[in-house]
């Protein structure tokens, strides 16, 4: 499962990146908090394929698929919040 | 002189503090990476030390265009002993994320002995929402003086200043008992901080969120978001005319007054015709500029601007390019200089060369001025729907869209066709907090954006001015405008314009516009002034009509004007920012003809229609 599959409202941790994904952006990402272990939050999911809204701790990050499809998740908590 | 480095994450409010603290006016915008150039400035309290503003970045590691500018010179500046001190800038708001950037320059101060304080910034919204940060706790734990401000209030800044000047201690080197064999061991020090020190709650983000799931809904958002751009487009006519219609009155006023005492020759006829009717012609549309700047501002500063790219995004892949390239594009509305620069906050390599094919089309506050003067010509001043709705808005609104979608055209065709540049990189953005935009910085900026217009193309303007009118006027004395040597010239080139209806005086004004777009309408001004001889002043719209132009001829001049590159700044800009004149010359050639052609069609359509 990856970060674009989540649902609004729900929350799961990261568990790694795509192994296509550049190191450099890799590296960006976990700066952002989209690292490892990182629970992650989704808070808006709009239709029609328009970017979704993720929040990490007091951050809210706009990703769009060809990213958020790039970062594996699990461990789903449910009610996100 | 000592200096002080200002530096922080995106959108931390850094160069709102730095206004504050110098009292200059760098332009300010609640959006991620605002800050292009390293902006300098004396400190107000202590004249003897300087301010550097460095662009906002995520991590000393740079990963983007913008970034790379900030921390080489960042490092090299570390090196230099005449900084005296570093000011990492914070948003306690959302301290974890500045914190992350906030422990890499301790470390990198702590390697070059570098005195460093940090600015716990936007204090004032914790207070509002009584919720705290721990400064003593955080300032024992960094081991670094942390001072809290509002760059918006103005609270806490003297505290810092003075630690600033004080404070000469560099930092040690930030260790925690946290053990990670991976880059998360920086993220993970500032989430134990923030934890530990920071606000309390969920407060900020939830009003966030559901303030997002309007402007971000599928439906409301996209209808909020076109309401708000037409309402844009239609204040510049509305909030704008009553002081267009002054400064109009006043002008005509001084004509009258003045020009009577002048004795009758070339020195009144030089001030009636190039001083009032080109110069005073181009004064008038200056409020229309300060309205849009004021307004685009005001959507930056509130934090809309983030979600307006978000919105964008998907719609503006399929022509190539990323959400990221709204900002830059809706930047070039009020100029493409700023548009150019901001497009370094597009991270891809390509879409950014995109964005900046894109750029030159966007409907530039320079166009205004020849946009307003053929629509008040040509289009009724009626208004639909009691007044809500004016004709004369609409087809403004109409004219941007098309100079937009022409834009998009481009950018579609050739990300479809060019196979030169295939990397990219994904779409991530952050989304800044919803602010309540600060007026006062907000009408210093656009007050400055009119003076520069008055001022950098009012000299162009003056030159070219008094240019056409020794041209248009001798040798015989303003008798016969056809026959002055301007007249002669623009037989010459009459036939170049003539297929889309335009007489050698429009050839000229047109002509004399590719060193900037406004210059069209000084020199019309001043072509008619002379033709107008002794008759009464009016304005430069009623000679247009009077002057029997047809209505074909006026769509294609619209139609003209906002395709062709003529804006001499803009290509230069281009060049330093791309790096060599080619693209700025294909662009200026590829645009002359496509104006071209397309006013052509245009006039052929509109005549056809008509009869």
């Amino acid at each position: 499962m990856t970060l674009w599959d989540l649902k609004q409202g729900t929350s799961a941790t990261v568990q790694s990146f795509v192994s296509s994904l550049e190191s450099s952006y890799k590296t960006r990402l976990s700066e952002l908090g989209f690292h490892p272990g990182e629970i992650i939050s989704c808070v808006l999911s709009p239709s029609l394929g328009a970017p979704k809204l993720y929040r990490v701790n007091n951050s809210v990050y706009s990703l769009d698929d060809s990213v958020a499809s790039l970062i594996e998740v699990g461990s789903k908590t449910g009610n996100g919040e | 002189m000592s200096k002080t480095i200002l530096i922080g994450s995106p959108n931390s409010g850094k160069s709102l503090l730095f206004n504050r603290l110098t009292g200059l006016n760098q332009k300010v915008a609640n959006f991620p990476g605002i800050t292009v150039n390293i902006n300098t400035g004396k400190s107000l309290a202590h004249p003897s030390n300087e301010f550097l503003d460095y662009p906002g970045a995520y991590s000393l590691q740079a990963i983007s265009g913008e970034e790379k500018v900030a921390i080489e010179a960042f490092n090299s500046a570390l090196n230099d002993p005449e900084i005296s001190t570093v000011v990492c800038v914070v948003d306690v708001t959302r301290l974890e994320k500045g914190l992350i950037f906030a422990l890499q320059v301790i470390n990198a101060c702590a390697e070059q002995q570098k005195p460093l304080v940090i600015a716990a910034n936007m204090i004032d919204v914790l207070e509002q929402h009584n919720l705290n940060l721990d400064i003593a706790g955080l300032e024992k734990a960094l081991g670094v003086p942390v001072i809290a401000v509002s760059a918006k209030s103005g609270s806490g800044l003297e505290h810092l200043q003075d630690t600033v000047i004080n404070h000469r201690d560099p930092p040690s080197t930030y260790h925690s008992d946290i053990i990670a064999s991976d880059e998360s061991v920086t993220h993970r020090q500032a989430q134990q901080l923030a934890e530990n020190y920071g606000p309390k709650g969920d407060l900020l983000i939830n009003a966030q969120t559901r303030l997002d799931e309007f402007f971000l809904h599928s439906w409301f958002g996209g209808l909020s978001f076109l309401v708000i751009m037409y309402l844009l487009f239609q204040s510049i006519f509305t909030w704008a005319a009553p002081v267009m219609d002054g400064v109009e009155s006043s002008l005509q006023f001084m004509a009258e007054f003045i020009i009577p005492l002048l004795p009758e020759g070339p020195i009144s006829d030089f001030t009636a015709d190039a001083l009032f009717g080109g110069i005073g012609a181009f004064l008038v549309f200056v409020p229309q500029i300060f309205v849009l700047t004021l307004i685009v501002g005001m959507l930056e500063d509130s934090g809309y601007l983030a979600r307006a790219a978000v919105i964008c995004h998907k719609p503006l892949r399929l022509f190539g390019l990323t959400g990221k390239s709204f900002i830059p594009m809706l930047s070039s509305v009020a100029c493409a200089i700023p548009g150019i620069y901001a497009a370094r906050t597009v991270d891809s390599p390509r879409k950014r060369w995109l964005t900046y094919l894109a750029i030159p089309l966007m409907p530039c506050s320079a166009r205004l001025p020849v946009y307003s003067l053929l629509i008040a010509a040509f289009i009724p001043a009626s208004n639909l729907f009691g007044g809500l709705v004016g004709w004369q808005g609409l087809a403004m609104f109409g004219i941007y869209v098309f100079g937009i979608l022409c834009g998009l055209l481009v950018t579609s065709l050739v990300s479809r066709t060019n196979q030169d540049l295939h990397s990219d990189l994904p779409f991530v953005l952050e989304m800044p907090p919803y602010r309540l935009p600060s007026w006062r910085p907000l009408l210093r900026n656009a007050w400055g954006r009119s003076k520069h217009f008055v001022t950098k193309a009012g000299k162009v303007i003056f030159l070219v001015t008094v240019a056409i009118w020794i041209l248009g006027y001798f040798p015989n004395q303003g008798e016969a405008l056809g026959e002055s040597w301007l007249g002669t010239m623009g037989h010459w080139i009459e036939p170049v314009f003539a297929p889309f209806g335009l007489d050698w005086k429009y050839g000229v004004a047109i002509l004399t516009s590719f060193l900037a777009r406004e210059v069209f309408v000084g020199t019309l001004g001043t072509l008619f002034g002379i033709e107008g001889g002794d008759e009464n002043i009016i304005s430069l719209a009623e000679h247009i009509q009077n002057s029997g132009l047809p209505v074909g001829a006026g769509f294609a001049l619209l139609v003209f004007f906002s395709i062709a590159l003529q804006c001499v700044s803009t290509l230069a800009v281009l060049s330093k920012e791309t790096g060599s004149w080619r693209l700025p010359a294909q662009l200026f050639v590829s645009y002359s003809i496509f104006a071209y052609t397309a006013a052509w069609l245009t006039f052929h359509i509109v005549e056809a229609i008509a009869a």
